[in-house]
């Protein structure tokens, strides 16, 4: 039985190496640009413009609203439909196809941005506001006080909860295997279907799934201890 | 006891507020101040909570802006503007921020940098606002650890450190800027009994050597002691100036004499 987990000819081993790293390729850029996403998002919540914060609020809950796999169907169908389009317009009547790995990392990433502004909105208020005064008193600018002391603050209020996203992250990028693309998910799909060994291969699945989480909880969790330098533990 | 020297009326000034207004929403917190500190002065404010000297001391260094009148910071008047909300706004920010870094402040409740250590405060915005190179600046912010008398915690973060240590290491931070003038917003409001004295001691010896200061103080005793002008206010407006010796011993406003009947017997 294990033979068909091995990496020899009959074995599906190295597909699954192939997929696990696809699966992280997906989430480490999904997640990147739901960070994009997330401080463009906050800093248009906390703005004062009414236009910004309204785009933000409607961005966050209709994407939080709606459920994660639509979302994706929306913009793999919606996506190559509006090339498609666009492309007529310039005299091409062929079939277009988006590149499933990009369609992949902006749904998954646009999932992840909309619950990191959430996060990163919460933690840039609970910076203390005698932080940033002090800072100013020194004649720093803006961007200097944001690079300096309200980003490295803001990571540590910002860190627990964009743990738990990155989780979220980690376990959405699931749901791309609907568009083909080769992730841990699609791989056992195939193999499960092929070799007529499902839990085998789903078992598979969820024990890569929990090496990955299980790997980036530590992360964080170093992350956490870097940011929260200088901070009395309770 | 060491008593400051009365203000030299040939002295440049350092610091000009003219007619200052200032409203939050519906309540005026400043109805009309105006004040001078010229170099070599100590002037401390004091009055009730809620007289406006907090406020006042925040608008020179524009933490809060006047709705009206004109802040001089050595000779240079800071541009204000009409915002389209009406309310009133630095013309030019980089300039708001280059006449800070002339102007120390120390904050009732200390504001050091939580993330960084006390070395780290002190270098921080020598460095990184005043591009001096960072040899220097650490150099400088130990000589001043050492003056204050905290070097041994350089390298401790702000939450190792009792309130009258962060609150030395934060003089000392206002001081690496090498400022024209120290603004202290009562400083020792936030410490605990014991601790007032070390910070005072601080404080004081800057007076003696000859900085400019404003200070927003509760101690009585040491405003009397280091100030060479006391200025007095009341809902929003200045009640009395003058050298402690007459403010705080002989005022001739009632005012002032119950509020220091209230204060020298509450305190002690």
């Amino acid at each position: 039985m294990f033979e068909l987990l091995s990496f020899g000819p009959n074995g599906w081993g190295g597909q699954l190496l192939g997929g696990a790293a696809m699966t992280v390729a997906v989430s480490v850029s999904a997640f990147a640009l739901g960070l994009v996403f997330g401080s463009l998002g906050a800093s248009a919540k906390l703005s004062r413009h009414l236009a910004l914060t309204g785009v933000a609020e409607v961005y966050t809950t209709v994407v939080r609203g709606v459920p994660e796999l639509l979302v994706i169907y929306l913009l793999f169908f919606g996506g190559s439909g509006a090339v498609m389009a666009v492309g007529r317009i310039f005299g091409y009547e062929g079939y277009i196809e988006l590149n499933a790995f990009s369609i992949g990392v902006l749904a998954v990433g646009l999932i992840s941005g909309a619950y990191s502004t959430e996060v990163i909105r919460g933690a840039v208020q609970a910076v203390p506001h005698g932080q940033i005064e002090a800072a100013r008193a020194c004649g720093m600018s803006r961007w200097l006080i944001l690079r300096r002391i309200l980003v490295p603050q803001t990571l540590r209020y910002a860190l627990p909860g964009l743990g738990n996203v990155w989780q979220l992250t980690l376990k959405d990028t699931a749901l791309i295997s609907v568009t083909a693309l080769a992730e841990i998910m699609r791989v056992s799909h195939v193999a499960a279907g092929s070799t007529r060994q499902p839990f085998l291969f789903y078992t598979t699945a969820a024990v890569l799934y929990l090496l990955l989480t299980t790997v980036s909880t530590v992360a964080f969790e170093r992350a956490e201890r870097y940011a929260n330098r200088g901070v009395r533990r309770a | 006891m060491h008593r400051h020297p009365p203000t030299n009326p040939n002295a440049p000034e350092a610091v000009l507020v003219e007619n200052v207004h200032k409203r939050f929403g519906p309540l005026e917190v400043l109805k009309g101040v105006s004040l001078t500190a010229r170099e070599g002065d100590v002037i401390t404010l004091i009055g009730s909570s809620g007289s406006g000297k907090s406020t006042l001391l925040r608008c020179i260094n524009m933490l809060e802006v006047p709705d009206e009148g004109r802040i001089v910071i050595g000779g240079e008047a800071i541009g204000l503007k009409r915002a389209r909300g009406g309310q009133t706004v630095p013309a030019d920010s980089r300039q708001v921020d280059r006449i800070r870094t002339r102007l120390g402040m120390v904050f009732q409740s200390f504001n050091l940098w939580t993330h960084m250590t006390i070395l780290e405060n002190v270098i921080e915005a020598p460095v990184h606002v005043l591009g001096v190179p960072k040899a220097e600046a650490v150099d400088r912010a130990r000589k001043l650890l050492d003056k204050v008398g905290i070097l041994a915690k350089a390298e401790s973060y702000p939450v190792q450190l009792s309130g009258g240590q962060q609150q030395r290491a934060a003089i000392a931070r206002a001081l690496a800027m090498q400022p024209k003038v120290m603004l202290f917003d009562e400083p020792t409001s936030a410490l605990d009994p014991e601790l007032v004295g070390e910070v005072l001691l601080v404080i004081r010896q800057l007076a003696e050597e000859g900085n400019t200061m404003i200070l927003v103080t509760h101690e009585m005793g040491f405003a009397r002691e280091v100030a060479s002008e006391v200025v007095f206010l009341h809902q929003g407006r200045i009640e009395e100036r003058g050298p402690p010796d007459r403010v705080l011993v002989n005022p001739e406003s009632d005012r002032v004499r119950q509020f220091l009947s209230r204060h020298l017997s509450g305190a002690g």
